[in-house]
């Protein structure tokens, strides 16, 4: 008799899942405790993340100080490491618009690109601006510091002897300041009241901390991962392929070293991997684990992982340093590594999404 | 007792679930033309789709005027200039007002293109290509005879084909190519599509008559018939198109040619009550009949495609030696092919890889192209298509 007791419990489970596919409704609850899992964010992956970051951001701070006492190419060399470095930084916590960070909008503040490099050389030169306008997103943050840096003359010597100009480096602290100020409000929320609000919020809503999060970390795959690194450059949506548009521009070597970080740490994200690398806890993979033990499903966890490993090695195998010049010599390389990153979207946003009866609360624009 | 209550109500609360997800099974409608109304207004749009044909038809029409330069035509392809700036290329005022191009919808579908940005960029250059060919190869030759090797006028009875050094006519190849990558590809593997049709919440806005904001219709229910657009878009009477089909130069006209053929003689109407019927199911929120209709269109259309590229092969084949007249069939016959490339089989994939397609072609283009491919060839790829269908290639041919 028990037998059947059970049968009918999961008849009725998986009759709840369908349920929820077709209805897009939540109409079950599992037992899952996300709070878990909301825990293992804020402690190990974002918060030491934004540490990170921010400790970084206060490297190259430090550095500018230094570089304008001492102009020389050794120092300039050290500023433009730290710079590289907190942009490094800068791919572990870009996914986390949540709490502070979205509100005060540090991403766009911080990495749009490509920059308007007209708009940043009136800014210098009237030496009026308000960084805080949107207006002047795409004139500053690490891409305006990549023009900056790199841009503006062909050879060290040169740069230096633009940037040491008064207005120049007015503009380079200003820059710095901004990204420092935003960056520490999002670290002191975490800090403060936010981490526990944020581990409070656990039940499964659009407002719920895990629906948002799960939301930001697909809409930061779509839009910060596949389409700005990849996708704009190589023209999938405007359909012409444009060199210029792609991260770290001027630079030029650093493009593909920043793409590996992201995808580091989006898998990273999505594995439970502690930002450290030294421990794993609970996150999209266990959960999606637990669900799919109820379904019976396929092996979600594996099929999003081994499609990683596909455009891992696909990047390795066509992506160059300098991905500007990838783009404008071969495309067809770029959007080969495109492919790859793409197919694990229909995985996650779709497959994954209806397991967590989590609903997109972004909307892709479509021609017609 | 109360083990059975609680079996009781286990059942009963799976009843609910039940009910809850199984809709209504009745009978749905198919109504006699395709009307659909909300509240007395008509819920039918697809001026998008017929906007793109209509582009389309001035592009291959430009590749035929020698005064026309290949900067107009690549503005005709794309409606943007070189670097991306408006364009004002076509001669119809509404298409320069236009947002929407050709370009941007070849070889875009969801289900095939979204994870294949590779080989999209590879036959939107293709037909680039074959733009500038045009000009750059074809069009100073004007007044030159073609002969192996050289481009040039060919006869075909009382017209004067233009054709590449190979007898390959660029205008043909385009056209014939747009078919399968522009109309084919947005209605069976875009349109009709789950991915398409269910994206966001369209079901839960479709079960509740939720409407696009400012317009009368569903997003599904305006997907669905952006699909019908680019078989119908151009038709006098889109509402009831079949009496006048073959009004444009595209999908249409060869369903038109294919239904002409007493071997097929029922598939316009196959695939007109297939629209009409999954256009009433998503009415009627029966979702299921909704997707047997696009099954059932997907596997007409894709056959209308094999049809014609067997058909062309064939009476290439029946020309020759060559000349201006098997330059021509073979011209369609190859765009044909290259459509080959967006049929949708019954498990959602191509009926032909890339690579099958591309060796198509080769073949017909080795050596010399059009002057020297033998019938032996001609009559091997059209069995190797016809192979794929429930069709022979003796009903195809005539």
């Amino acid at each position: 008799m028990k037998g059947i007791h059970y049968t009918i419990s999961i008849l009725t489970i998986v009759l709840f899942f369908s349920c929820c596919e077709t209805e897009k409704k939540r109409m079950f609850t599992d037992e899952f405790d996300r709070s878990e899992v909301l825990t293992f964010w804020a402690d190990d992956i974002i918060i030491p993340a934004y540490e990170q970051y921010v400790s970084d951001l206060q490297s190259l701070s430090d550095q500018v100080t230094i570089f304008y006492d001492d102009s020389s190419l050794e120092q300039f060399d050290l500023l433009k490491d730290n710079w590289l470095s907190a942009y490094k930084s800068w791919q572990h916590v870009s996914m986390f618009a949540i709490g502070q960070a979205e509100t005060n909008e540090i991403r766009k503040y911080t990495n749009i690109y490509p920059s308007d490099t007209e708009l940043i050389e009136s800014n210098i030169s009237s030496g009026v601006y308000n960084l805080m306008l949107p207006s002047n997103f795409d004139a500053q943050g690490f891409p305006a510091l990549d023009y900056l840096f790199f841009g503006v003359a062909d050879d060290a010597a040169s740069v230096i002897a633009i940037i040491t100009e008064d207005a120049y480096q007015q503009y380079i602290i200003d820059i710095v300041s901004n990204l420092t100020s935003l960056s520490e409000a999002v670290l002191n929320d975490w800090k403060g009241a936010y981490r526990a609000e944020f581990i409070a919020n656990s039940g499964s809503s659009a407002t719920a901390s895990f629906d948002k999060m799960a939301n930001d970390f697909m809409f930061y795959y779509e839009k910060f991962f596949r389409a700005g690194k990849l996708g704009i450059p190589a023209g999938v949506f405007s359909g012409s392929a444009n060199g210029q548009s792609v991260e770290a521009v001027y630079s030029r070597n650093y493009s593909k070293l920043l793409f590996d970080e992201a995808f580091k740490s989006v898998q990273q994200f999505f594995n439970g991997v502690s930002f450290d690398g030294s421990t794993e806890g609970p996150s999209l993979d266990v959960y999606l684990d637990y669900v799919q033990g109820l379904t019976e499903g396929t092996d979600l966890k594996k099929a999003i992982n081994d499609q990683w490993a596909i455009a891992a090695s696909a990047a390795e195998e066509h992506l160059q340093d300098d991905l500007k010049a990838l783009v404008d010599d071969d495309f067809i390389a770029v959007l080969t590594v495109y492919d790859e990153i793409q197919k694990a979207i229909v995985l996650l946003k779709v497959d994954m999404m209806k397991q967590f009866c989590v609903q997109i609360d972004y909307v892709d624009a479509d021609g017609d | 007792m109360r083990q059975t209550i609680k079996y009781t109500m286990l059942i009963a609360v799976t009843g609910l679930l039940l009910s809850s997800c199984v809709r209504d099974t009745k009978k749905i409608e198919n109504p006699a033309v395709y009307n659909f109304e909300r509240d007395g207004q008509s819920t039918v749009s697809f001026s998008g789709q017929t906007t793109r044909i209509g582009m389309a038809t001035e592009l291959i029409n430009a590749m035929k005027d020698f005064n026309v330069s290949a900067e107009t035509m690549l503005e005709m392809y794309a409606n943007e200039t070189a670097t991306g700036g408006d364009a004002n290329p076509f001669a119809d005022a509404s298409f320069n007002e236009s947002t929407k191009s050709v370009k941007s919808k070849v070889a875009a579908s969801e289900d095939f293109f979204t994870s294949n940005t590779s080989e999209a960029a590879v036959i939107k250059a293709d037909i680039q290509s074959w733009i500038e060919a045009q000009v750059s190869e074809v069009f100073p030759n004007q007044m030159e005879l073609a002969e192996p090797g050289k481009a040039g006028q060919a006869s075909d009875g009382t017209s004067t084909r233009y054709v590449n050094a190979k007898g390959l006519e660029y205008n043909q190849a385009i056209n014939k190519s747009l078919i399968g990558a522009l109309m084919l590809d947005q209605i069976v593997n875009n349109y009709v599509s789950t991915a398409v049709l269910d994206a966001g919440t369209n079901i839960e806005d479709n079960d509740n008559g939720t409407v696009v904001e400012g317009k009368s219709y569903t997003y599904m229910e305006h997907k669905w018939d952006e699909a019908y657009g680019y078989l119908f878009g151009a038709s006098t009477d889109a509402s009831d198109p079949l009496a006048t089909l073959g009004e444009d130069a595209f999908l249409n006209k060869y369903l038109d040619r294919v239904n002409a053929d007493s071997d097929f003689s029922d598939i316009a109407n196959t695939i007109w009550e297939a629209f009409k019927l999954g256009r009433a199911a998503i009415v009627a929120g029966d979702y299921t009949v909704r997707d047997e209709q696009a099954d059932i269109i997907r596997k007409e259309l894709s056959k209308v495609i094999a049809i014609r590229a067997v058909y062309y092969l064939q009476t290439g084949k029946s020309g020759l030696p060559a000349s201006g007249t098997v330059f021509h069939d073979l011209s369609e016959g190859y765009g044909f092919i290259y459509s080959l490339r967006f049929t949708r089989d019954s498990n959602g994939s191509s009926y032909f890889s890339r690579s099958e397609v591309d060796g198509f072609i080769d073949q017909l283009m080795e050596g010399n192209g059009f002057w020297d491919v033998t019938a032996e060839t001609l009559d091997s790829i059209s069995e190797a298509i016809a192979s794929k269908f429930e069709f022979t290639v003796a009903q195809a041919a005539n």
